[in-house]
């Protein structure tokens, strides 16, 4: 029984989201991208993604930004654009089904905050890394 | 017969007779030429009647699924009839630089939606009550890619403490649903004001 309740407790903590299969595609031709980019690349890094969605950056209206600024720090939460007070929905599939289901729209979004928060579109691996971030945070 | 005769030219009159059929109400814009009339119950400009069949109130409210949810995301839906088709076309060929924003599309939605913009934007709506009252305050030599820009805007707003405008719950005279209740219908009628911290929004 105590074996039993183990098992029940290590499978909801590693419960992760599973991409759908076009999703599953797009990380994998991040991958090779990010391979011919940076041979010493292994794979995708919770971590770094972390790193690149909370550090703060000099954004278009020359004030400190990150992707917390609107996000905020609990991704299971809805956010808030600054600028438009829209609410935004949240990030984590956990608790928005919809997201990083539609290869277009992450790369919409991935496109144009990145070019928001860091002035510049994302390298490949730095694209993986973050979506990895989002994707496996609770 | 008599009756119904009767009937008919009371029926015609008040059609002709009443002014809210053209949408009036305080706040009326008047134009250098004189074209709106600010007095209640005054006799209706020639031109303005050939519009006042088919007059409404507002804007017409958005329509377009794309449109909504690509714009909608991250801002108010604006109404296409709030702008002037220059307006769109300027706005649309600059979002990777949009209001300090990256709002890139791909091609094919982004040429998708500005057609939807053109075919709705003011001049096709001057039927409609703020369409016109906007698109008149435009002179022919700007492009403003704001509403907030335009001087019928300025104007209407005007009157509004800073202080109402910058607070947490509005932000910014963009946020347009933060006061404007029924705005996301194309409604943006005195009555339907309610702003945060002060309540009912009264012109007197």
């Amino acid at each position: 029984m105590k074996i039993l309740i183990a098992l029940f407790f290590l499978f909801t903590l590693s419960q992760a989201v599973v991409l759908n299969s076009q999703m599953q595609g797009y990380m994998k031709a991040l991958e090779k991208q990010a391979k011919i980019e940076n041979p010493s690349f292994e794979s995708f890094d919770y971590k770094r993604g972390e790193n690149l969605f909370i550090s703060e950056h000099i954004g278009k209206k020359g004030k400190l930004i990150s992707c917390v600024s609107c996000h905020t720090d609990n991704l299971s939460k809805k956010g808030m654009n600054k600028r438009t007070n829209k609410v935004i929905e949240p990030l984590s599939p956990l608790a928005n089904v919809e997201r990083f289901t539609n290869v277009k729209d992450v790369k919409k979004w991935l496109r144009r905050n990145f070019k928001d928060v860091y002035q510049r579109e994302g390298t490949a691996q730095e694209k993986g890394d973050v979506v990895t971030y989002i994707i496996n945070k609770k | 017969m008599k009756y119904l005769l009767i009937v008919a030219i009371v029926l015609a009159g008040s059609l002709v007779a009443s002014p809210n059929e053209y949408g009036y109400d305080r706040d009326e814009y008047k134009d250098s030429r004189g074209y709106y009339d600010n007095d209640r119950g005054s006799s209706v400009d020639r031109d303005d009647y050939k519009y006042s069949r088919n007059y409404k109130r507002g804007v017409a409210p958005v329509t377009d699924r794309l449109y909504a949810r690509e714009c909608g995301s991250c801002h108010f839906a604006y109404q296409p009839g709030l702008l002037p088709e220059r307006s769109w076309v300027k706005l649309m060929k600059n979002l990777d630089n949009h209001f300090d924003t990256d709002a890139t599309l791909e091609i094919e939605d982004n040429r998708k939606i500005l057609k939807y913009l053109i075919d709705n934007s003011a001049e096709k709506f001057i039927n409609y009550k703020r369409s016109r009252k906007i698109n008149d305050s435009i002179s022919k030599d700007e492009t403003p890619i704001a509403v907030s820009d335009t001087r019928y805007f300025i104007k209407e707003h005007r009157g509004i403490a800073n202080r109402l405008i910058i607070q947490k719950d509005v932000n910014s005279l963009s946020n347009c649903m933060a006061c404007h209740k029924t705005a996301d219908r194309g409604s943006y009628s005195e009555r339907d004001i309610n702003i945060p911290n002060y309540g009912k929004w009264d012109d007197d």
